[in-house]
C-alpha cells in the first residue's frame, strides 16, 4: 500500500473568548481553549496509482488530513505510513517521493522567473541532468509555459502560475502526488486544463495523486475514488457512483417532447422539473427502461438523457443527513 | 571517470554527500543571490536606516574636538564607529521577520516539503545577500574614512581573528533570531519580544557607544552580555584595542552564548514543528 492510515487523529487548541472589552482584558491573563477534534479516528488505505478524491464540507478535516499525509503537521494519535515511511519524519526519501501543490500557497520564487526555481529544485532533489532536461521539456511542451517560465513570477496569472507550481511539484518526478485546492480561483478553461494534465500526469507515471477541492466537478471528472470527510469522520469510501446509489438510488431522466399532464407523468416517475417541453423525472433504477420506451413514444421526442443526480445534490443531502443524526 | 569519481558525482560514497551538500548550498546562494539583485533598492533603504553608528560618529566626533573622551581621541571614533557600521552590514540577519512571518501564514509549508532543512534557507539568504550589502555598504564606510580624514591605527596579526569573530557574531545573532521566531509556532506576536532585545543590543552591544566608556563597574558586566559579543566585541578587534587575554576571552564569550542559543533554537525549532499547523500551515 502506498497509503496506510489507521486510527489518525489530530486536534487543535483554539483560543476562545466571549465579545466585549471585558472579556478582551480577562483573556490577557487567563486564556480559554478549546479542543477541537480536527480529525478521529481516521483509517484507509490507498494503492500506487490510484487517483483519490477527499470531499467535505469547509473544516471538515480534508486538509488537515492531507498536510499529515504530507508531513506537515504531527498526528496526536494513529499510524500513518506514506510511500513506506513516517511522513512526521520528513526524511528526504520521503520527501523525494511526494509532492504537495496548494492552490494557496506557491513555492515560486515571486521576483523570479519560475525557471530559476526549476533549476534549484534540480539540485536540492538531485535530479539527474538528462533526467531533468527531459521531464522538464515533457512538463513545459504539455502545460504550454515555455515562454511564460522566463517572466518574474509576480507577472503571471493565477493560471499561468499554477502551472508553474505543476512543472516545480513534478520535476522530481514523486509516486504520490498531494494537490490542495489546486484549482481555485481559476477559470472553467484553466480548471479543465489542469485536470486533463494531472489525469494525463497519473495515468503515465503512475503516480498516486490525492486531491481535495472545493470544485465538485474537479473531484468528479478526475477520481474514480472518493473519501467523503465530514466532522473529521470518514463517512463515505468508493466510488462517485456507489455514493449516488446509496443517498440517491434514483436515476434521473430528461426529455423534451409535447408533454402529457403532470397526472400521466406521475405515473411515470417522481416529477423533479418541468420547464417548457422538458421534463425531468426521478426513477428507480430497474423501472428505467421501461420509462425510456414510454417517453420515447410522446409525440416529438428528442433529447433523452438518464443521469445520475449531480455531485453536489448528493453530497448536501449526505451532509444534511449527518447532521439529523443524533451525536453527528 | 574512476568509481571513487562516479561516487562522488551520483553515488553515496561520503565523498558524495558533502558533493551534494555543497551543490545544494551553491544552488541556495545563487538563488538568494538572484533575489538580493532583485530587492536591490529595499536594500539600500535598509541600509540608510542602518547608518545609525554614522550619525553617533557626527556626535562623538563633535564631543572629542577638545580632547579625548575616556580612552578614546577623535581617530579612534572614526575608526570605532565605521568598523561598527560595517561589522552590522556583515552580520545583519532578518530571520526573526522572515521566519515568524512564515510560521504564522503557513507558508513555511513550502520550505518543509523541500530535503533541505529550513533553517538552512534562512542562513543562504543572509549570506546572498552579503555581496550586494557591501557593494552598496563598503563605498560609505570608505566615504566617511576619507571625509574624517582617515584611521591610523596600524595592521597587525589581529587582523586575521576578525572574519572568524564576524562569523560568529553573525552566527549568534541568528540563533537569538530563530530563538524569537520559533515563538511564533506559540504566540500570534513573537516579534514584539526581539523589539526588546533590539532596544538593549542598541545600548549594551556598543552600537551607539563603545562599551569601555561605560562606568567601570557596568563595563565587567556589560562585556560577557551575548549583545557585546554581537557587536562590540568584533568591533574592538577590528580596530586593534584587544590584548592577548581580552581577545580569548571575547571569543570564549562568544562561543559560549552561541553554544546556549544554538541549544535553544534547536529545542524550539523540534517542539514548534510539533505545534506547527495551528495556524494556516
Amino acid at each position: 500500500m502506498t497509503v496506510a492510515v489507521r486510527g489518525l487523529c489530530k486536534q487543535f487548541a483554539v483560543p476562545r473568548r466571549e465579545a466585549g472589552l471585558r472579556a478582551a482584558l480577562r483573556a490577557l491573563f487567563r486564556r480559554e481553549y478549546t479542543r477541537v477534534d480536527a480529525v478521529t479516528e481516521l483509517s484507509f488505505t490507498l494503492a500506487a496509482g490510484e487517483r483519490v478524491g477527499f470531499l467535505g464540507p469547509n473544516g471538515a478535516g480534508k486538509t488537515t488530513t492531507l498536510k499529515m499525509l504530507a508531513g506537515l503537521l504531527y498526528p496526536d494519535a494513529g499510524e500513518l505510513r506514506v510511500a513506506g515511511q513516517v511522513p512526521s519524519q520528513r526524511r528526504p526519501e520521503f520527501l523525494r517521493a511526494i509532492s504537495l501543490v496548494m492552490g494557496q500557497k506557491r513555492q515560486l520564487s515571486w521576483d523570479l522567473p519560475a525557471v530559476d526555481t526549476f533549476e534549484f529544485n534540480r539540485v536540492v532533489f538531485d535530479i539527474d541532468a538528462r533526467d531533468y532536461r527531459r521531464r522538464l521539456d515533457e512538463l513545459v511542451s504539455l502545460l504550454a509555459v515555455g515562454e511564460v517560465m522566463r517572466r518574474p513570477v509576480r507577472q503571471l496569472s493565477l493560471g499561468e502560475r499554477m502551472k508553474c507550481e505543476l512543472v516545480a511539484a513534478l520535476l522530481h518526478a514523486p509516486q504520490i502526488l498531494f494537490l490542495d485546492e489546486p484549482t481555485i480561483g481559476m477559470d472553467v478553461a484553466m480548471q479543465l486544463a489542469i485536470r486533463e494534465f494531472v489525469r494525463r500526469y497519473n495515468v503515465e507515471h503512475g503516480a498516486t495523486v490525492i486531491l481535495t477541492s472545493h470544485y465538485m466537478e474537479d473531484v468528479a471528472a478526475l477520481c474514480p475514488r472518493i473519501l467523503v470527510i465530514d466532522g473529521g469522520r470518514l463517512r463515505f469510501d468508493g466510488s462517485i457512483e456507489a455514493l449516488t446509489r446509496r443517498i440517491r438510488p434514483l436515476r434521473r431522466l430528461s426529455v423534451r417532447a409535447q408533454l402529457p399532464s403532470r397526472e400521466a407523468l406521475a405515473e411515470l416517475g417522481s416529477v423533479a422539473e418541468i420547464e417548457g417541453d422538458r421534463v425531468s423525472l426521478d426513477v428507480a433504477p430497474e423501472r428505467v427502461s421501461a420509462v425510456v420506451q414510454a417517453l420515447l413514444a410522446l409525440p416529438g421526442a428528442q433529447d433523452l438523457a438518464v443521469r445520475d443526480a449531480p455531485l453536489e445534490e448528493v453530497m448536501r443531502e449526505l451532509f444534511r443527513g449527518a447532521a439529523a443524526e443524533p451525536g453527528a | 571517470m574512476s568509481q571513487v569519481g562516479r561516487d562522488m558525482s551520483r553515488g553515496t560514497g561520503p565523498g558524495a554527500a558533502l558533493l551534494r551538500a555543497g551543490r545544494v548550498l551553491a544552488a541556495m546562494w545563487r538563488l538568494g543571490l538572484a533575489e538580493a539583485v532583485a530587492y536591490r533598492a529595499a536594500m539600500l533603504v535598509w541600509i540608510l536606516t542602518t547608518t545609525f553608528p554614522l550619525v553617533s560618529l557626527a556626535l562623538w566626533y563633535s564631543l572629542a574636538a577638545d580632547g579625548p573622551i575616556g580612552d578614546y581621541g577623535r581617530a579612534d571614533f572614526v575608526a570605532y564607529f565605521v568598523a561598527a557600521f560595517l561589522i552590522r552590514q556583515l552580520t545583519a540577519s532578518w530571520v526573526v521577520w522572515d521566519l515568524s512571518a512564515q510560521i504564522a501564514s503557513g507558508d513555511l509549508s513550502t520550505l518543509l516539503m523541500r530535503p533541505v532543512h529550513p533553517l538552512l534557507h534562512h542562513l543562504m539568504q543572509n549570506l546572498a545577500a552579503l555581496p550586494v550589502r557591501m557593494a552598496l555598504a563598503l563605498p560609505l564606510g570608505v566615504l566617511v574614512l576619507v571625509l574624517a580624514g582617515g584611521i591610523s591605527a596600524a595592521p597587525g596579526l589581529h587582523l586575521l581573528l576578525v572574519p572568524l569573530a564576524v562569523v560568529l557574531a553573525w552566527l549568534l545573532g541568528l540563533c537569538v533570531q530563530t530563538c524569537v521566531a520559533c515563538l511564533a509556532f506559540w504566540v500570534t506576536s513573537s516579534t514584539s519580544l526581539f523589539e526588546v532585545w533590539l532596544g538593549l543590543y542598541m545600548v549594551l552591544s556598543g552600537y551607539a557607544v563603545p562599551t569601555s566608556l561605560f562606568p567601570a563597574g557596568l563595563v565587567a558586566v556589560v562585556r560577557y552580555l551575548p549583545f557585546h559579543a554581537s557587536l562590540g566585541f568584533p568591533v574592538e578587534l577590528t580596530i586593534g584595542r584587544l590584548s592577548g587575554p581580552e581577545i580569548a576571552a571575547g571569543f570564549a564569550t562568544q562561543v559560549v552564548w552561541l553554544v546556549l542559543f544554538g541549544g535553544l533554537a534547536r529545542w524550539l525549532w523540534r517542539r514548534g514543528l510539533r505545534a506547527y499547523g495551528a495556524v494556516g500551515a
